[in-house]
């Protein structure tokens, strides 16, 4: 096939935009692209699943059990999820630049060819367009910053999909020339005495990427925490746990010293209003549970209150039963959340009305807010006015 | 391997539908997602990446072969940190009622990682310089 011809304006234009060969650096190549495309891959793989995982949490559907424990099964598993987020920074920007050049390809004039060329760019263009959004959405929210005006877990979901899918096509139509790369020899012999090489540049992807990871999230894992000089989270606050939304931001600083204050339980057989005294009354169980929030922080508290199995009791809820959790809150969007049957059968699904031994801050709920394991921090509904029993 | 690539494209090609579908649900703030999934390709296609380009050229011609492989280390570890750490640097999330929020010394901790990786730098450079032959 030969080079289409252009004339005029347009050979002229033409002749200003760089061509693939133009671009000059031996690091760049199908063998520094298929292994730094092989990591980014593994991480948007990791990604997804603990992204799918804590999306299931949120909205859980019957069919599929979650399991209830370990406690810190949610913290681990979100922390992977912005640990595999911030390394995939590095990454991505690697392997983009190891392809950057065939951006500038001519499209080919053969029509089914020319077809095809602009379905292979345009599956590109989706990748490219869904990874950078998800990267950039994930790491904004994880330091609470909403520049945009969609709603960012809907958002972030759906291109999940879209990143996911168009990173399988892409892999699929790529596999022979992975293979084939994968298989050869990495480096040709170094252009100049001493200049990097494409094992150098790999390499230092990988360190590019534990630093990012490091000075990030390191402030989980203990020992680390100094090295975190990005962390969202320094892991203090109230009663030595950090608060995600306070109680003026919730809009219900006013009302927490209420004595009217009761705590509705709604149930099949009847209703009652328990007033802090009467909770404090029935037996208490205390339980170590973190705070494991979306944004990829967590942070444990010995908590202490009522066994929320022993709350629903009493208005003769069955095992089989979910209970709904209702806010003081007026307004935004978790201000109830959903306890699934299997939740509420464990012992350590509390009904809080302490922190490390005193009554919660008022940041972290008081009078009364649920605590259970293994649970996004979002969905630990604080200030309680309603328990209600649902279903079965 | 033509059955491995027929299974990924096809689990792809469902996994993305099911991604521009749900898109689709998500009705009028589509066209907000549309603009910061397009405004990603051109920040990287158009600024990021041409950036690089021509500082890898500016390198290429200017800096000493010993010299390039630790700058090209310098720029791939602390370009893609300090992309990470925008959101913390500014505390653009930061609030007034919850001092836990965004609660350490950004600045500091980022300029002491790029003192650090400055000095890694010179001493590597330091290391690979070469040697002026002792011979006439």
């Amino acid at each position: 096939m030969t080079e289409r011809r252009l004339t005029g304006v347009a050979a002229r234009i033409d002749a200003r935009i760089p061509r693939p060969e133009d671009f000059r650096s031996d690091l760049r190549g199908p063998g520094t692209a298929a292994r730094a495309g092989t990591w980014l891959g593994v991480a948007f793989g990791v990604c997804f699943l603990t992204g799918l995982y804590s999306h299931l949490l949120q909205d859980p559907v019957a069919r599929i059990p979650l399991p209830t424990g370990p406690a810190r099964l949610y913290q681990v598993t979100q922390g992977v999820h912005v640990a595999a987020g911030t390394a995939a920074v590095p990454l991505l920007l690697v392997k983009l630049w190891s392809v950057f050049p065939r951006l500038f390809e001519r499209p080919p004039r053969q029509p089914r060819r020319l077809v095809l060329h602009l379905l292979e760019k345009g599956s590109i263009a989706l990748l490219v367009g869904a990874a950078v959004f998800q990267l950039v959405t994930g790491l904004a929210n994880s330091a609470q910053w909403y520049p945009w005006s969609f709603g960012f877990r809907q958002a972030h979901f759906a291109l999940a999909w879209v990143a996911v899918g168009s990173i399988l096509l892409h892999v699929a139509v790529k596999l022979p020339a992975v293979r084939a790369a994968l298989g050869a020899p990495l480096d040709r012999a170094p252009a100049a005495p001493g200049a990097p090489s494409r094992r150098t540049l790999l390499r230092l992807t990988g360190l590019s990427a534990v630093v990012a990871v490091v000075a990030t999230t390191a402030a989980e894992v203990p020992g680390l925490r100094r090295l975190a000089v990005l962390a969202v989270r320094s892991g203090d606050g109230p009663q030595g746990v950090p608060v995600n939304r306070s109680a003026v931001a919730a809009g219900v600083a006013g009302v927490l010293e209420d004595p009217a204050w009761r705590l509705r339980v709604v149930g099949p057989d009847r209703t009652v209003e328990l007033s802090l005294d009467d909770l404090r009354a029935m037996p208490q169980h205390e339980a170590v549970l973190p705070i494991a929030c979306v944004e990829g922080w967590s942070a444990s508290g010995t908590w202490g209150g009522v066994p929320l199995r022993d709350v629903v009791a009493l208005v003769g809820a069955t095992a089989e039963a979910d209970v709904v959790v209702r806010s003081l809150q007026s307004r935004g969007a978790y201000r109830a959340s959903t306890v699934p049957a299997r939740w509420v059968a464990h012992e350590d699904s509390l009904l809080a009305l302490t922190l490390a031994g005193e009554p919660l801050h008022p940041d972290h709920g008081y009078p009364c807010r649920l605590i259970a394991p293994a649970r996004p921090g979002v969905l630990q509904t604080k200030w309680l006015r309603e328990v209600e029993v649902v279903g079965a | 391997m033509k059955a491995a690539r027929i299974a990924l494209g096809g689990a792809g090609a469902a996994a993305l539908a099911w991604g521009l579908l749900l898109l689709a649900g998500l009705g009028p703030q589509v066209l907000a997602v549309a603009v910061w999934a397009v405004g990603g390709i051109v920040g990287h296609d158009a600024v990021i990446a041409p950036l690089v380009v021509v500082v890898g050229a500016l390198a290429a011609a200017r800096v000493p072969g010993w010299l390039r492989p630790v700058l090209v280390g310098l720029l791939v570890v602390l370009g893609p940190l300090t992309l990470v750490a925008v959101p913390v640097l500014g505390r653009f999330g930061a609030r007034v009622d919850n001092p836990t929020l965004l609660d350490r010394p950004y600045w500091a901790g980022y300029l002491a990682v790029v003192a650090l990786a400055l000095v890694v730098t010179a001493a590597l450079a330091l290391r690979r310089r070469p040697r002026p032959s002792a011979q006439p």
